[in-house]
């Protein structure tokens, strides 16, 4: 594996859809991420001005508390001073003026209790019970202030003192928990700054990234889709896009590109085999032309010229030399003849090439028909010199059901094939039948063909060799028919020859159509 | 008789006899051969003024014994007229690109073709 390939298969491949969620979650995470940076920030703000408001609080109420603690004393110290002196009683309304003051001092006390946590909870409890106690004698004093009777102690020695102490250790308890207190949220205030700066900063430049590298990738895939689709317009439809490198729509879009591609070629492939095939069926048709054209000529260049010579002759007055004179006219007769094979034979094969030529099945007796062909071409014999042979099993030979008129022309080319051919020789006409099969064989020991020569001479126009027409006669179109009316009989031809040994033409034909039994 | 020769390549018989009753009727004086290689062996040794050659024939076809012809210095002046059944204008053209110096078709049409002959002879006199 190439390094670029290593690369491009560690590259996590991600659909384009793939890429905008990850894109927006990315984003929303980020987004998140800064919005709850910030709420921590603007939380730990609130808490810490609830704090403030909390110490100031607090604070005020140890202050009130402390300044209330020390008028109600001094009043107690002067009145206590005064009884002493004046023994005058107090009244109602000053009475009532004191109690209220005290249970002030109470409500005062009460509400500092509800500030502070379980850590200043021993400190208040101190100062709780030390000042209950001490405005309990308090009370007291003011309960027996008009009571001569009663010796006045204004307080017992240690109660205000602890009072006292109690009230500034639980300010100063209160002072160093606010003071840590807001030591802890300015760290936080300074961190949640920090992580909002910094995330921010940070959001700022991921967002950036990603878009950058959103748009690259897009941007690469959206590329590589276009050199393709132009590499297909300018016709080169053997490329490929790199279908792996992209998932999802993308690499769909590759594969549709790729398969409209692949598509495109067949098309292609199919139309130029198309187009090849109907040029060679026109260049075909034209080489057809040309040789019926030269075929038709050569006969009539022997019936226009022994007419005209013979008609200059006559108008000679010169004697007519009568045994000359019937030979130019058998010539004449012969090629005459020979023209009007070569026209029913073109007829026949075109009747065949545009699906013309109908099959008329009969049922006949394949045995008699043979017997009466050899019988009718038997003239054909002489002319070289020729002897029949003909081996036909009876014993296998049934009827069969087929096209009488076909296999007729068909055994009747192979005969005056073998008799043109030959010299002096042999032509045998053998047939046997299997269970649905007739076997026809044409044997001749004249001038055979080399391999070549068999391999075209099915072929329209085509005999052994150019000039074989004019030196034995023959269009160059029996064969081919021949075997077209074998094809369409649904039987075959084959042909074993070798050059000076002879010829067989051997015809395999089904017995009945593959649809119907063999009528009895 | 006339002084010059006409030599006639033609395989095929019949159409040879014919030819040659024919143009010995017009007063030539014919040779025959059947196929190419006779035909340049008869142009040798026979120096025919002019030659009437079929294209389609046995050993050597027309086409190639025309051309080597016209490469032999013996006999490369001697004019041939093409004579063939291929009736098409390519048949025509090809005939001529092998060095022949006229062509006719079978059918014959044998007033045309004697007037060609005696052009041919005219020319080279």
């Amino acid at each position: 594996m190439r390094p670029a390939e290593a690369v491009s298969q560690l590259r996590p491949r991600l659909s384009l859809r793939g890429r905008l969620y990850l894109f927006s979650g990315a984003i929303l995470i980020l987004f998140a991420i800064n919005v709850g940076t910030s709420l921590w920030g603007s939380f730990a703000r609130n808490e810490s001005s609830l704090a403030y408001q909390e110490a100031v609080t607090t604070a005020q109420l140890t202050a009130e508390l402390e300044q209330n603690l020390q008028k109600q004393r001094q009043q107690i110290l002067v009145l206590a001073t005064l009884r002493g002196t004046t023994e005058e009683p107090l009244d109602a309304t000053a009475l009532d003026q004191a109690r209220t003051d005290i249970e002030i001092i109470a409500e005062r006390l009460r509400q500092l209790g509800g500030f502070g946590g379980e850590e200043l909870e021993p400190y208040y409890r101190r100062l709780h019970d030390s000042t209950t106690a001490l405005l309990g004698e308090w009370q007291q004093f003011y309960d027996n202030y008009n009571d001569q009777a009663t010796a006045q102690d204004v307080e017992s020695a240690l109660s205000y003192n602890n009072t006292q102490q109690h009230l500034q250790e639980l300010d100063q308890r209160q002072s160093f928990i606010a003071v840590q207190r807001a030591n802890a949220i300015d760290r936080t205030i300074t961190l949640t700054d920090q992580i909002t700066v910094v995330g921010f900063i940070s959001s700022i430049a991921i967002t950036l990234a990603l878009v950058f590298a959103m748009i690259r990738s897009t941007n690469a895939s959206l590329t590589r889709m276009k050199q393709g689709v132009e590499r297909f317009g300018s016709g080169d439809l053997t490329y490929r896009i790199d279908e792996q490198r992209d998932a999802g729509e993308i690499g769909d879009l590759a594969r549709t590109f790729n398969d409209m591609s692949s598509k495109l070629q067949v098309a292609i492939e199919e139309m130029n085999t198309a187009r090849a095939d109907a040029d060679s069926a026109n260049a075909a048709k034209s080489m057809f032309l040309a040789n019926v054209s030269h075929e038709l000529r050569t006969p009539l260049n022997a019936i226009i010229g022994y007419s005209e010579m013979l008609q200059d002759e006559l108008g000679d007055g010169i004697e007519i030399d009568r045994e000359q004179f019937h030979h130019d006219l058998a010539t004449i007769i012969f090629s005459g003849k020979q023209l009007l094979t070569l026209i029913n034979d073109i007829l026949d094969l075109s009747k065949i090439e545009t699906g013309k030529m109908q099959v008329t099945r009969e049922v006949f007796n394949p045995a008699a028909l043979l017997v009466q062909i050899c019988d009718a071409l038997s003239p054909l014999l002489s002319q070289n010199n020729n002897r029949l042979v003909l081996d036909i099993d009876k014993n296998s030979m049934r009827d069969m059901n087929s096209d009488r008129g076909k296999l007729q022309q068909i055994v009747t080319n192979l005969f005056s094939n073998a008799c043109k051919f030959t010299k002096e020789g042999d032509i045998t006409v053998s047939a046997s039948m299997t269970a649905n099969t007739l076997i026809v064989a044409v044997a001749d020991t004249g001038i055979g063909m080399t391999q070549a020569q068999q391999a075209r001479v099915f072929e329209a126009f085509m005999q052994a060799e150019s000039n074989t027409g004019l030196k034995y006669g023959g269009t160059g179109l029996g064969l081919a028919i021949v075997r077209e009316f074998c094809t369409m009989l649904g039987g075959d031809i084959t042909l074993e020859s070798e050059p000076n040994q002879g010829s067989v033409f051997r015809v395999t034909l089904p017995a009945a159509p593959a649809s119907a039994p063999v009528a009895a | 008789m006339a002084d010059h020769l006409v030599l006639l390549v033609e395989d095929n018989e019949v159409n040879r006899n014919m030819l040659v009753r024919r143009l010995q009727r017009a007063g030539h004086r014919v040779v025959t051969a059947g196929d190419g290689e006779a035909a340049l062996l008869a142009m040798r040794t026979e120096r025919p003024g002019v030659v009437l050659m079929d294209m389609n024939l046995p050993v050597k076809d027309g086409w190639t014994a025309c051309l080597e012809a016209k490469q032999d210095a013996a006999i490369c002046d001697i004019p041939v007229i093409a004579l063939t059944a291929h009736a098409m204008e390519e048949d025509r053209n090809r005939a001529l690109e092998a060095g022949c110096c006229d062509y006719a078709t079978k059918p014959v049409d044998f007033p045309d073709l004697l007037k060609k002959l005696s052009a041919q002879l005219d020319a080279t006199r």
